[in-house]
């Protein structure tokens, strides 16, 4: 019955104060606007960022554990784990040409295109079609379009250079051949050196340790410079990320802090009258709380709202694309919503409540 | 023992003395009219008595409780259940009609009770303005709502600081009848600071202040 009496009071207090309220409202929306427009942004960038890092590769290695090659169908298994995003095998051996020892790389010529490589003359498109790393182009005097032929333990077999690749690895001293010439050449009969993945940067320990225990008689490893690279952008994207939300919230909490304080004094007879007619500081305090929450529940909706549809607009004209917003940000705004107003009340009304009444109604 | 004991209060705002050392009893049921030129300390006393102001040193005593004494809650306690008050100004809500700016102190102290509130507004002559919100009533109208407000939870005692003084003669005497009335009907005590003559002559007793001391102390006729 007193919880009726209540809720009739707070309502009254709000309906009947409705600029005020509606004052309240809207201070906390555009704080919480901004915030939420903010998170939504970078949030679709960490996502439009993982993307344009593929071409970094791969960035988990597995192999056999036992130093045996892998069967093909661990490429269908690591790709089924979550958060693989992309997964190759390849293969190695050391092949002979022209009385030299070579390195040989047997690997797939679409992904090695997609990542951006650059080479001199065509890639490779038939079957017995090589790149040659641009090392090898004056060591061996080759060029583009010749016949050279590669054995392996006796077994020979032409190929045709058609051009030289250059990514400043360990690729521009090796032959690189497509994983069926190589599996032929090496005698693999369609088992793999190992399997390249490529996990999602941010979570990549997780994956790494899920694969290893999803997969028999693997080892993985993660491949330092690819994933140190990525960590290191994403990390400071994340740290800005904080850092402006974190000044955002500050520069929130005292603007509305100081709106909330002059509407505390504005109303500090209430406070006063209310302390005479006998009301305990927590009953005042609940009240005020309660106003608070719903203020700051009402502007943390109406921010996402319009944090949303400004970050649409953003990402739109910056960046040609807005991609999915997460649920998280709606409830990131909320709470950040409740907690503002929450916080921004909590001292002028605390330092109110600490007064005598007579004090207050006085109004020193 | 008397209802209220004032006992040796004192009261400083920094080396300034506004109260110096007040003592005085009152029984149970008497209208004590406190009166001075302004700067003699009767508003502070009248807080300080009320409990909605703290003493620097000295204790009040109402009906054995050292008000004084009692820990925050329950001096909000006392305020509910044993007071009654009435300001100057209003200090109405400005946002609760004057049904419920009473029935606020009914929540306050037990539960909300519109019948009773609404009774006790007819009882002050505002049956036709219960739904009125403070700015919609006269400054006597809102008088009365507060009279009404302070006297809804039955307090044992009521204390007005100037209640009449921003009103003209006419309304001042329609609020001093009504507290006459009221009085006679519910014989609780009333403490009322004024500097108005006229209304020094509505009590039963009347403390004069100077300087922060009793002057004079006489029953009136």
């Amino acid at each position: 019955m007193k919880q009726k009496w209540f809720i009739f009071f707070l309502s009254r207090s709000l309906s009947e104060r409705k600029g005020r309220v509606f004052l309240s409202i809207l201070s906390v929306a555009l704080a919480v606007s901004v915030i939420a427009c903010f998170i939504s942004i970078t949030a679709g960038l960490q996502e439009k960022l993982g993307a344009e890092l593929k071409p970094y590769g791969a960035n988990l290695i597995i192999s056999s554990s036992k130093g045996e090659y892998l069967d093909a169908d661990v490429i269908r298994k690591v790709t089924g784990i979550q958060g693989v995003e992309d997964a190759s095998g390849q293969t190695y051996s050391i092949v002979e040409i022209q009385g030299h020892a070579v390195e040989a790389v047997g690997l797939d010529f679409e992904r090695l295109k997609a990542g951006g490589s650059r080479i001199e003359g065509k890639w490779p498109s038939k079957k017995y079609e090589i790149l040659t790393g641009i090392n090898l182009k004056n060591a061996l005097k080759i060029k583009a379009g010749e016949e050279i032929i590669l054995s392996k333990e006796g077994h020979e077999q032409k190929y045709l250079i058609s051009g030289f690749i250059e990514k400043g690895g360990s690729e521009d001293s090796s032959m690189l051949l497509s994983l069926e010439d190589s599996q032929e050449l090496f005698g693999l009969n369609g088992k793999l050196s190992a399997v390249l993945a490529r996990g999602n940067s941010l979570r990549l320990e997780e994956i790494r340790k899920r694969i290893a225990s999803e997969l028999q008689d693997v080892s993985v490893k993660t491949i330092k410079q690819v994933a140190s690279a990525e960590m290191s952008l994403l990390t400071k994207m994340q740290s800005l990320i904080l850092m402006v939300t974190a000044v955002l919230l500050f520069a929130a909490v005292i603007s509305i802090g100081s709106t909330t304080g002059a509407t505390v004094i504005e109303r500090r007879q209430e406070i006063g009258i209310m302390k005479a007619l006998g009301a305990t500081s927590k009953e005042i305090d609940h009240f005020y709380k309660a106003e608070a929450l719903i203020t700051g529940f009402a502007g943390g909706i109406a921010g996402f709202i319009v944090g949303y549809l400004i970050a649409h607009l953003v990402s739109r004209s910056a960046f040609g694309t807005f991609g999915q917003v997460p649920w998280y940000v709606f409830f990131i705004s909320l709470s950040l919503g409740v907690l503002i107003s929450i916080v921004a009340g909590y001292f002028p009304v605390r330092s109110m409540l600490r007064l005598n009444p007579a004090v207050i109604l006085r109004g020193d | 023992m008397s209802y209220l004991v004032i006992d040796n209060v004192e009261k400083y705002y920094g080396l300034t003395a506004a109260l110096r050392g007040l003592s005085a009893e009152v029984p149970k049921g008497q209208w004590v009219n406190i009166t001075g030129p302004s700067g003699s300390g009767k508003s502070t006393l009248l807080n300080i008595i009320g409990g909605l102001d703290s003493p620097s040193s000295g204790e009040v005593i109402i009906d054995s409780l050292k008000i004084h004494s009692l820990p925050e809650d329950e001096l909000a306690v006392f305020r509910r259940e044993k007071a009654g008050y009435i300001f100057q100004q209003s200090y109405l809500i400005p946002y609760l009609n004057a049904l419920e700016n009473v029935m606020l102190a009914q929540y306050f102290h037990s539960m909300a009770d519109r019948k009773e509130a609404e009774e006790a507004l007819k009882k002050v002559g505002l049956g036709q303005r219960l739904f009125h919100r403070p700015s919609q009533l006269s400054g006597g109208e809102q008088q009365r709502v507060c009279i009404a407000r302070a006297l809804i939870n039955n307090p044992e005692v009521l204390f007005a600081d100037e209640p009449t003084g921003n009103l003209d003669r006419d309304n001042t005497k329609v609020i001093l009848d009504l507290l006459r009335e009221l009085h006679s009907e519910e014989q609780f005590t009333i403490l009322l600071v004024t500097h108005d003559p006229f209304v020094t002559n509505w009590g039963q007793r009347i403390l004069s202040l100077e300087d922060g001391r009793i002057k004079k102390d006489e029953l009136h006729a």
